[in-house]
């Protein structure tokens, strides 16, 4: 569905990531692991066009991607939870999730796409007037998860959600992740978290140092003595 | 000092303060959406003013008439700069460069303009009189000149509509979110590039607006810019960026103060008034008067 082929990413005269390539098929939960600054998160920009490659190709069904706006990506079905949530604090919940649904493909399933996210995510709904900014943390991420779920896309990208939050809330929104992939969008995900990761996916890329240093299915990786050692913590 | 009479420098002071109101609400509207400061943002309220003098003395079009020209024509302006000179600055992502280069490229162009306008017009200062900008009303014996209570119905107008078109148009909504967080908006679909465009042909085109709503009820010549866009600054400031019905009520709060000060004072410490607000709410509410919890308009 998603295949990068060999991308260099630059931020400024900063090289980042190095002769990355990688594919996510459709329908599975893929996961981008490793250190921090390994480069993981960039790959989730460009993807998006917030970053373009130096060099290298990334193509959605086919198509080129990499020299798309945002805006058009966003069209063609990718959407990305950002680092930070990204929400738009000043508006209240049901406003950002209806910012979601901008594109004019979200725009006709707009009122049955909220219904179903305040279903999903019901502290939502109980909180739907409030500016986005008084929610806690774990709330803030589930009303940016369902925002993305607004715009209808097939390809829902995912940076650092367990990010400052609470074990117990983490695990519940990755069910809720792991329910959306179930319902057809494919999921990439970037995530510190090895151990959640690794259970989690299907697929996964280990990064290091801006590059690609494993890949395969996750649980084969989970076995790998070399993960284990670096990410897993068992010794 | 009559009750009548303090009545009559409030009127005055309304009147003058709604145009202060309009001349600013464009300018908070660029500043607000895209971090770029248009210091020729009076250059342009001067051109719009020229424009319809044009209109009325060549072709005696009707000076509220010729709104219906000089916006268009300015928002297109508007769009020309924006693609020449603007959009380069976009790019930069840090916020205090945006406005340090805006700053310098703007001011360069009111340059260009003051010298186009003095070319055109000559530096003869000019002002459309005709059969009805002489009438004034007496209301409780408060003269009101009729220019008066046209300028500040429009100047209500024209940012009630775009108070109501940020908030309840499609569009509008999309200009706010990426005023907010263009990273984010662009993450929705929104094609950030077009609403930076439009927003700043807007500026233009409000600028035009009050430009010629300054050649009726004043006068105008090539060197007026700097005067409105430093006057918008202080409202825009004393406001809160981005915030366009608090623009109006401080505009308003400005003319008022001015008009008293000028009573109280002496005309020559008219300016004083506005630096003296500034300055107190620099002081006290840095942030503007009107910034609440909710970021929006």
């Amino acid at each position: 569905m998603l295949e990068i082929n060999r991308i260099d990413v630059y931020y400024g005269d900063l090289q980042a990531i190095w002769d990355v390539s990688l594919s996510i098929p459709e329908g599975e939960m893929v996961t981008l692991i490793g250190a921090n600054g390994a480069g993981k998160s960039t790959v989730l920009k460009t993807i998006v066009g917030w970053l373009r490659p130096a060099r290298g190709t990334i193509r959605f069904d086919g198509l080129r991607l990499d020299n798309q706006p945002t805006w058009k990506v966003v069209e063609k079905g990718i959407c990305l939870v950002p680092e930070g949530r990204g929400l738009f604090h000043g508006m209240t919940v049901l406003e950002n999730l209806e910012m979601g649904a901008f594109i004019p493909r979200a725009r006709k399933a707009e009122s049955e796409a909220i219904k179903k996210i305040f279903e999903v995510f019901p502290i939502l709904k109980g909180r739907r007037n409030q500016p986005a900014e008084t929610l806690s943390g774990g709330e803030q991420q589930m009303l940016a998860i369902g925002r993305g779920l607004m715009s209808q896309p097939r390809l829902m990208l995912l940076d650092e959600v367990s990010l400052g939050l609470a074990p117990l809330i983490t695990e519940n929104i990755f069910e809720v992740i792991k329910q959306i992939n179930k319902s057809g969008v494919t999921v990439c995900f970037v995530e510190q978290n090895a151990v959640l990761a690794l259970e989690l996916a299907s697929l996964a890329y280990v990064f290091e140092g801006g590059r690609i240093v494993k890949q395969g299915e996750a649980k084969a990786l989970r076995k790998d003595k070399g993960i284990q050692d670096a990410y897993l913590g068992t010794e | 000092m009559t009750p009548d009479f303090v009545a009559q420098i409030l009127a005055y002071g309304i009147i003058m303060g709604a145009l202060y109101g309009l001349a600013s609400v464009g300018f908070t509207l660029v500043f607000g959406v895209m971090r770029v400061l248009n210091v020729a943002h009076g250059a342009f309220m001067m051109i719009g003013g020229y424009l319809s003098f044009w209109g009325f003395t060549l072709y005696h079009i009707d000076p509220f008439v010729s709104l219906l020209l000089v916006g268009p024509s300015l928002f297109l302006i508007g769009l020309i700069f924006y693609i020449v000179q603007v959009f380069p600055v976009i790019k930069f992502t840090d916020d205090h460069d945006k406005i340090n280069t805006s700053l310098l490229i703007s001011f360069g162009l009111s340059v260009v303009l003051e010298n186009v306008a003095l070319l055109l017009w000559t530096g003869d200062i000019r002002s459309i009189t005709g059969t009805y900008t002489e009438n004034v009303f007496e209301i409780f014996k408060i003269r009101i000149p009729l220019v008066g209570i046209v300028g500040i119905g429009l100047a209500v107008l024209f940012v009630f509509a775009l108070y109501l078109f940020l908030i309840k148009t499609r569009f509008g909504k999309s200009i706010r979110a990426t005023a907010a967080d263009w990273k984010a908006a662009s993450l929705m679909g929104i094609n950030t590039n077009r609403v930076y465009l439009i927003s700043f042909a807007l500026g233009v085109a409000l600028a035009g607006i009050a430009g010629t709503l300054i050649c009726v009820i004043h006068s105008i010549d090539p060197y007026i810019g700097l005067f409105w866009t430093l006057k918008g600054m202080i409202i825009i400031t004393v406001a809160g960026v981005g915030n366009i019905r608090g623009v109006l009520a401080c505009g308003l709060l400005l003319g008022i103060v001015e008009s008293l000060s000028v009573f109280i004072a002496g005309a020559s410490y008219r300016e004083v008034a506005g630096l003296i607000i500034l300055v107190i709410v620099l002081m006290v509410k840095p942030k503007g008067l009107f910034t609440t919890k909710v970021r929006g308009v």
